[in-house]
């Protein structure tokens, strides 16, 4: 390892609270200086700098899927993202030219040592898939044609730039207020288009003055669970004498979301802001934006943005680390967020002590997902009343829907809560096709029939009446799936992500995703035997409920459903 | 008393005090609970499900490991969704791994076996093929059987919290997540330095005793606890015999916060006791007669050294002898030894081995 990597080491280790933080940051910076490789002597020099274990250093270092750890990766890493939305865009035939037209497979390398081929899971492109992500480069809306173009280019050498034009539409114009406005992501822009005004408002309030506006909106995290924002961050103990961290969940990874890297590419001063607001009210001083590693060029944005904003006078009593994730789902989760900021595996921990009493470095911590921080400026500016006018009982306010899948304009839509389903698709464009069924929530919720979103007077997307439908609101990420795939198709690939993701700590995530990708696989593949359904659906039901965190839930609900309503699809694999 | 609390696990009242999990009031009071992570000296870990129980009142199972004894609970530790949920657990070990109980070390003394045999499972409903991984054998003492391991922690837990070596971790994730050692090496080759604790807490056959492989299954042993003659410590150990010949160390389990070793061992206590079945081990003094060794009776040999010890005070005073006492014995021993140099023999010759 050279010396100027060491300093850089060195100077991450100060950065953070506690110097064991460092080690993620580390192995990506070692990992970017050494071709996108790491090897295991890479590994015991940082764990000797950073002071930690060496099976510490190596868990880590194996845990997370862009550490490139004894693999030999190629100089361009094409990573196509290969998830539910993107199979249903076409994903799935750009794997397979990219494939033949390189003659490697996933995992695989040219013997070149140029490119290295492999499909990953979601990359949050949901709107503008095919996506190849070329190392830390994403190239959107791809075809065969753009393809080729990309591989003659980075055959010269050249990382060529192939902008696309994004689909979007806002009818509350409050988080995509500033999408499509030249140098959005500047601190002048967005000043001259009323920014930082609210933050001086705040600070002249009492900081319960502010927890209590935001508990008075209603307003409920943005990230799927739906928890009310106020209400979690009353749960910091009163007597409470140690740090207090806000973290924002930036590691937008639920497949079909691809929400909050908008606000963050386009709008970042208003994280910021509500942020700096969030963070006075919680008495913080020191917040991190966990940020998935697949998005470095969004972690970039964010990183100048908090530079201007400092420079501005505007973080006076707090800083921001961004801190990057390394390729899992399961860091969406909060405690497991927490873990890997603190240098650990991303597991998630058992509760109680919930985070708000117990998390980050065992201090109080809240984290709060991107769109619900991004909202607070709006609450604390026009009052809780005002962001309340938006939606009803079911669901208060405005929210990001992304929308994919067999749509003709897949796109991320800011609009009220409790807009109906068909609204929200006739602005996407309308249906590509003939419609097999929708999740509408993100790929952890169950999936709905065509018939069952026109029942009851149709579908509305909020909270109450997705629940009524027997589903949730989740994300907000709704995928369209056209009768082009079949849903067996679609609970394999689904599962298979799942199981891609399962930490591995709890043994019904762990062994039930395999077993039934197994299960189903065969099902697929047309070696099913009579009983398969019932062990699969004995599985979920064994599985919902039991497991240490929510991911067990996350994919037996969504399997079991598709298994009852599509049943006679898969029946008819079965000999 | 206001400590005291009482509760009710599947229908029968119970008293008893606070600060005690749900867990450990139940399996006090001979309730079946199987726990495949939890382990009194690693703790709660919340990964095997294993487990779970249902409170009333509360919508989930929750870990009885973690969750505290209150009182006016109404605990069910039997409900078909709790037996589904154990048939499962056992269903997915046994169809994952290589459990084949006969010729398995720990036969007889596995929780795995426990808990299949109280859910009445014989052979796995989900065979799942795979590829059988290497054994590691590696290292002088200890055994790794992967394809047996069931992930649930505690050998990571006991490594780096118990022993604090750090030796061992997890590595890479979901189904192809496995214990390492250092940065994956061979157990022999890592900065292991075989105390065994992770061994001794395993629950299954993952991890075993090298020295003990074949020689008697776990109910043909005898267990006898005796204190580690090593050092002054004095660790407690459960010697496992069989047919008066020695097979393994566990440090003691058994009350282990009231043992000085806390249960745990070190390699000495762990693996340094096979002299002891070795034909030419030391039984009885020996004393040189005509330039050969001879057996001699305690009294006998006491005699000679007391009576030299006289006659080279009487021909060289005091200060001709000198005491070199051991690590080996207690502090208080060494005291004897200290007392009996100045005050007895009056010289202040003493030295010890531990400041070589």
């Amino acid at each position: 390892m050279k010396e100027e990597i060491k300093i850089q080491i060195e100077k991450l280790m100060a950065k953070y609270p506690k110097k064991e933080s460092a080690i993620m940051p580390a192995l990506t910076l070692v990992q970017k200086a050494n071709n996108n490789n790491l090897t295991k002597e890479h590994v015991e020099e940082i764990a000797d700098l950073i002071g930690v274990s060496y099976s510490r250093a190596y868990g880590v270092a194996t845990y997370y899927s862009m550490f490139n750890i004894d693999k030999s990766v190629g100089k361009y890493h094409l990573q196509v993202d290969t998830n539910i939305p993107a199979t249903l865009m076409g994903a799935v035939k750009i794997f397979n030219h990219i494939s033949t037209k390189l003659g490697i497979k996933h995992g695989e390398t040219t013997p070149d040592g140029l490119f290295t081929l492999s499909h990953v899971e979601c990359l949050a492109s949901c709107g503008t898939c095919p996506v190849v992500q070329v190392n830390d480069k994403y190239y959107e809306l791809m075809t065969i044609e753009k393809v080729d173009m990309l591989i003659d280019s980075l055959r010269k050498g050249i990382m060529p730039e192939l902008p696309v034009e994004y689909n979007w539409g806002s009818k509350c114009n409050v988080l995509l207020k500033n999408m499509g406005v030249k140098d959005s992501t500047s601190i002048e822009v967005y000043k001259k288009n009323g920014g930082y005004q609210v933050l001086p408002k705040a600070l002249k309030l009492k900081p319960e003055e502010v927890i209590a506006e935001v508990k008075n909106s209603m307003l409920r995290g943005r990230g799927g669970a739906g928890f009310p924002t106020g209400v979690k961050w009353g749960f910091i103990p009163k007597d409470n004498k140690k740090p207090v961290y806000l973290i924002c969940n930036a590691d937008e990874g639920e497949p079909g979301t691809f929400k909050d890297r908008q606000i963050m590419a386009y709008d970042p001063h208003l994280l910021i802001e509500g942020m700096a607001i969030s963070a006075y009210a919680l008495g913080c001083s020191l917040s991190f934006i966990y940020i998935r590693g697949e998005f470095s060029w969004i972690a970039d944005i964010l990183e100048k943005a908090i530079e201007e904003a400092k420079a501005d006078g505007q973080l006076k009593n707090l800083d921001i680390i961004v801190h990057q994730g390394a390729g899992t789902y399961i860091c969406g989760e909060e405690t497991a967020l927490i873990e890997s900021i603190e240098g650990k595996r991303g597991l998630p921990r058992m509760k109680p002590p919930f985070p708000a009493v117990e998390g980050l470095y065992n201090c109080p911590t809240i984290v709060n997902n991107v769109e619900s921080l991004a909202s607070v400026p709006f609450i604390i500016d026009k009052g809780a009343d005002a962001f309340k006018a938006w939606g009803s009982q079911g669901g208060y306010g405005f929210k990001l829907f992304g929308v994919s899948g067999a749509v003709k304009k897949p796109g991320v839509y800011e609009c009220p809560m409790g807009i109906s389903y068909k609204e929200l698709i006739e602005m996407a464009g309308g249906y590509t096709g003939k419609i097999k069924g929708v999740i509408v929530g993100g790929l952890s919720v169950p999936i709905l029939t065509p018939e069952e979103l026109e029942k009851n007077g149709g579908l509305k997307m909020d909270y109450e009446s997705c629940a009524n439908f027997g589903t949730a609101l989740g994300s907000g990420g709704v995928m369209v799936i056209s009768d082009e795939f079949s849903i067996p198709e679609i609970a394999v690939r689904t599962i298979k992500f799942y199981n891609h993701e399962s930490c591995g700590q709890c043994t019904p995530c762990r062994m039930g995703s395999g077993m039934i990708v197994h299960l189903l696989d065969n099902i697929l593949k047309g070696k099913g035997e009579k009983g398969d359904i019932e062990k699969v659906l004995w599985l979920c039901d064994n599985i919902k409920g039991k497991t240490l965190c929510p991911t067990g839930e996350a994919y037996a609900s969504p399997i079991k459903v598709m298994l009852t309503k599509f049943r006679k699809d898969f029946e008819s694999l079965i000999k | 008393m206001e400590n005291k609390i009482s509760l009710t696990i599947d229908g029968k009242k119970i008293e008893t005090v606070k600060g005690k999990t749900v867990l450990e009031v139940a399996r006090e009071n001979n309730f079946y609970i199987p726990t495949l992570c939890y382990h009194a000296r690693t703790g709660k870990a919340g990964k095997c499900r294993a487990c779970l129980v249902q409170v009333e009142g509360l919508m989930a199972l929750k870990e009885s490991c973690a969750l505290p004894a209150n009182d006016g609970m109404v605990i069910n530790t039997n409900t078909p969704a709790i037996l589904d949920l154990r048939k499962m657990i056992v269903e997915m070990h046994l169809s994952n791994g290589e459990h084949n109980c006969i010729s398995c070390e720990r036969n007889g003394n596995c929780e795995l076996q426990d808990m299949a045999y109280h859910c009445g499972i014989e052979r796995p409903h989900f065979p799942i093929e795979h590829a059988t991984m290497a054994l590691d054998e590696s290292s002088e003492g200890i055994i790794r059987n992967p394809n047996k391991c069931i992930q649930c922690g505690r050998c990571v837990r006991a490594c780096n919290h118990n022993v604090m070596h750090e030796v061992l971790d997890f590595g890479w994730r979901s189904g192809d997540m496995r214990v390492i050692c250092d940065d994956d090496k061979p157990m022999g080759e890592s900065s292991c330095v075989q105390c065994g604790e992770c061994a001794q807490v395993c629950p299954v056959g993952a991890l075993t005793f090298k020295n003990a492989k074949g020689i008697g299954q776990h109910w043909t042993l005898d267990k006898t606890k005796v204190i580690c003659t090593y050092c002054g410590v004095g660790c407690s150990i459960d010697m496992y015999t069989k047919d008066n010949k020695y097979v393994y160390s566990l440090g003691t389990e058994e009350n282990w916060e009231q043992q000085t070793n806390k249960g745990m061992l070190c390699v000495k206590g762990r693996f340094g006791f096979d002299f002891l079945n070795r034909e030419d081990r030391l039984k009885t003094p020996l004393i040189r007669k005509n330039g050969k060794l001879e057996e001699a009776s305690w009294d006998e040999a006491l005699d000679l050294v007391a009576s030299k010890f006289s006659d080279i005070k009487a021909k060289h005073g005091a200060g001709a002898l000198g005491f070199f006492t051991s690590a080996r014995v207690t502090n208080e021993e060494n005291y004897s030894v200290m007392r009996f140099a100045r005050g007895v023999v009056g010289t202040n010759n003493i030295d010890h081995c531990a400041r070589l």
